[in-house]
């Protein structure tokens, strides 16, 4: 596709749900999605017989040894459906990262052609028993021999690799990222169902901790949670009829790797190239510009990518986004500011993958952040994963 | 090793077979497309640079010198088998400019590391047979 999105505005987001992000959930996942699965439903002024379409991305993002059980350590539209008593007409997971933006795709689109009138979508985190990403592997077949045989394993060396080029590129230091991660801090602490509520954090409690992979720290990657997020879609013109002002997918685009290597051998170049090209099909397809979004919400499940993310969609030039965030350029509390943490991020909330990032955008685009409520907001922007494995999709509360 | 788990070993497959026979007489090779002959790593089922369905990659050794593009310190790794900490290098490999290499440093936590620091492949033979890419700071080798 190339030029403005045929269906820009045309799809809305019309109510929404989400549960606490948890570490101790004391009951199935299953349970909990089905109750916010009816939460928001209610929330967007229908009844569950009204939804003919049920979309989300099932994936349990660890490396551990975690057997996967629908209903108890992920949960899929079909699981969803079949569980509320629904016969609906379309069905669909996503496969891949960016979990959030791409299956977003598959909802907008999917009542875009008429295939859906309401689509329920949602996201659904399993916090596994025991350690979390550990894995006793012995034996590395397939994409694993390439890496797990010579130490490189899971996905938080593979952004230091990356996040030491920019700092050793551009000089980054580790107190502009204290800064970034106490402002998801900050925003998360302010959000009841955070993981995070009322935890705020200090520069000095992120400076005191250690190095696990340098120049990582645990506070650089979100924290696992047990947790479920649904929104319900339907069409700009069924929107008029419904309880909650609407918010548009005015646009989206998504980014791939175009290298040969290995499995999680993310460069730096890698992402800020992909990026140059989501961000060219992001603007021609929302008919935005980077300047016209008042509220990106950019994508941190490993602190990191925020870096990238501002660069490569255009919001600071390329290497300065340590400094901007370092001179409180992202400060939610500042007037004047690009608050691209504003929602509390997955550093603030918990591992709700890219939910944070849309449910930012969502209640301040509606006017439903209550106390957070910012003023003048219109349009907002929310990426998830990275941009060579990823995607973002720009809102708007004005579909003229 | 003493009172470690078992590093992974790599379990070949119809296209690395020959990439780690090289490996454990401690070469090093690129697979190389027999259409376009560019090297890549790793082996594809298509070339990555003329996409070709029948590549039929030849492994061409290389010196395995380059330059160190990034690292990471892992002072906690989450796999079993490393003794904590250790050193990954991302090694961009002389004369194949964007053909990157991730492996251990053999050097220690404490080695000097900026980027472009040379570096030069070592292998470490983790089981009877069976031995992996690393790499040492080049003026020690």
């Amino acid at each position: 596709m190339s030029g403005l999105f045929k269906a820009r505005n045309q799809v809305a987001l019309v109510g929404f749900a989400h549960s606490k992000a948890t570490r101790k959930p004391g009951r199935p996942l299953g349970v909990t999605a089905l109750e916010t699965a009816r939460a928001a439903i209610a929330d967007a002024g229908l009844t569950p017989h009204q939804i003919d379409g049920f979309v989300s991305s099932p994936l349990l993002p660890t490396t551990g040894d975690h057997a996967v059980e629908d209903g108890i350590s992920t949960v899929t539209s079909n699981w969803l459906a079949r569980h509320l008593g629904l016969d609906p007409a379309y069905v669909v997971g996503f496969q891949g990262i960016g979990q959030i933006t791409g299956s977003l795709t598959l909802a907008v689109n999917a009542i875009a052609s008429g295939a859906a009138d309401y689509v329920l979508f949602h996201r659904a985190l399993h916090l596994p028993p025991g350690k979390y990403n550990d894995n006793s592997l012995t034996e590395a077949s397939g994409a694993m021999q390439w890496m797990a045989p010579m130490g490189f394993f899971g996905a938080m060396p593979a952004i230091a690799l990356a996040y030491n080029e920019y700092c050793q590129r551009y000089g980054a230091t580790r107190e502009a990222m204290a800064t970034l991660v106490c402002e998801a801090r900050k925003n998360g602490s302010r959000i009841p169902w955070s993981a995070w509520y009322q935890k705020p954090l200090t520069v000095e409690q992120y400076m005191a901790e250690e190095m696990i992979i340098e120049p990582m720290c645990r506070l650089d990657a979100d924290m696992p949670v047990e947790g479920v997020a649904c929104f319900v879609l339907t069409s700009a013109e069924r929107a008029k009829d419904l309880p909650h002002q609407p918010v548009y997918v005015s646009g989206y685009a998504s980014g791939y790797p175009t290298k040969n290597r290995a499995m999680l051998h993310w460069t730096l170049d890698d992402m800020m190239h992909a990026g140059e090209g989501l961000s060219t099909r992001l603007w021609e397809s929302s008919g935005f510009t980077a300047s016209e979004i008042d509220l990106p919400q950019l994508y941190d499940g490993f602190s990191p990518f925020v870096y990238i993310w501002l660069e490569t969609l255009g919001f600071c030039k390329r290497g300065e986004a340590h400094e901007m965030i370092l001179s409180g350029g992202i400060d939610s509390d500042l007037p004047g500011t690009l608050p691209v943490m504003s929602g509390g991020g997955a550093i603030g909330n918990g591992r709700m993958h890219g939910v944070p990032q849309m449910l930012e955008c969502y209640l301040q685009l509606s006017g439903r952040a209550g106390e957070r409520q910012r003023g003048n907001v219109t349009t907002g922007l929310a990426c998830h994963s990275t941009p060579h494995f990823g995607g973002a999709v720009v809102y708007s509360n004005d579909p003229s | 090793m003493t009172g470690l788990a078992a590093r992974p070993v790599p379990v070949p497959d119809a296209l690395s077979a020959p990439f780690w026979q090289a490996a454990a007489r401690h070469v090093l090779t690129l697979a190389q497309c027999a259409k376009c002959h560019e090297v890549t790593l790793p082996p594809d089922l298509t070339c990555p640079h003329c996409h070709t369905i029948e590549p039929d990659f030849a492994f061409v050794p290389v010196d395995g010198t380059g330059r160190v593009r990034t690292w990471t310190v892992i002072r906690r790794s989450f796999l079993a088998g490393f003794e904590n900490p250790f050193v990954l290098v991302d090694v961009e490999l002389d004369g194949h400019p964007d053909m990157r290499l991730v492996a251990r440093l053999l050097d220690g936590a404490d080695a000097p590391l900026n980027i472009g620091t040379r570096v030069v492949v070592e292998f470490e033979d983790i089981a009877p047979g069976v031995a992996v890419p690393a790499f040492r700071l080049e003026q020690e080798a």
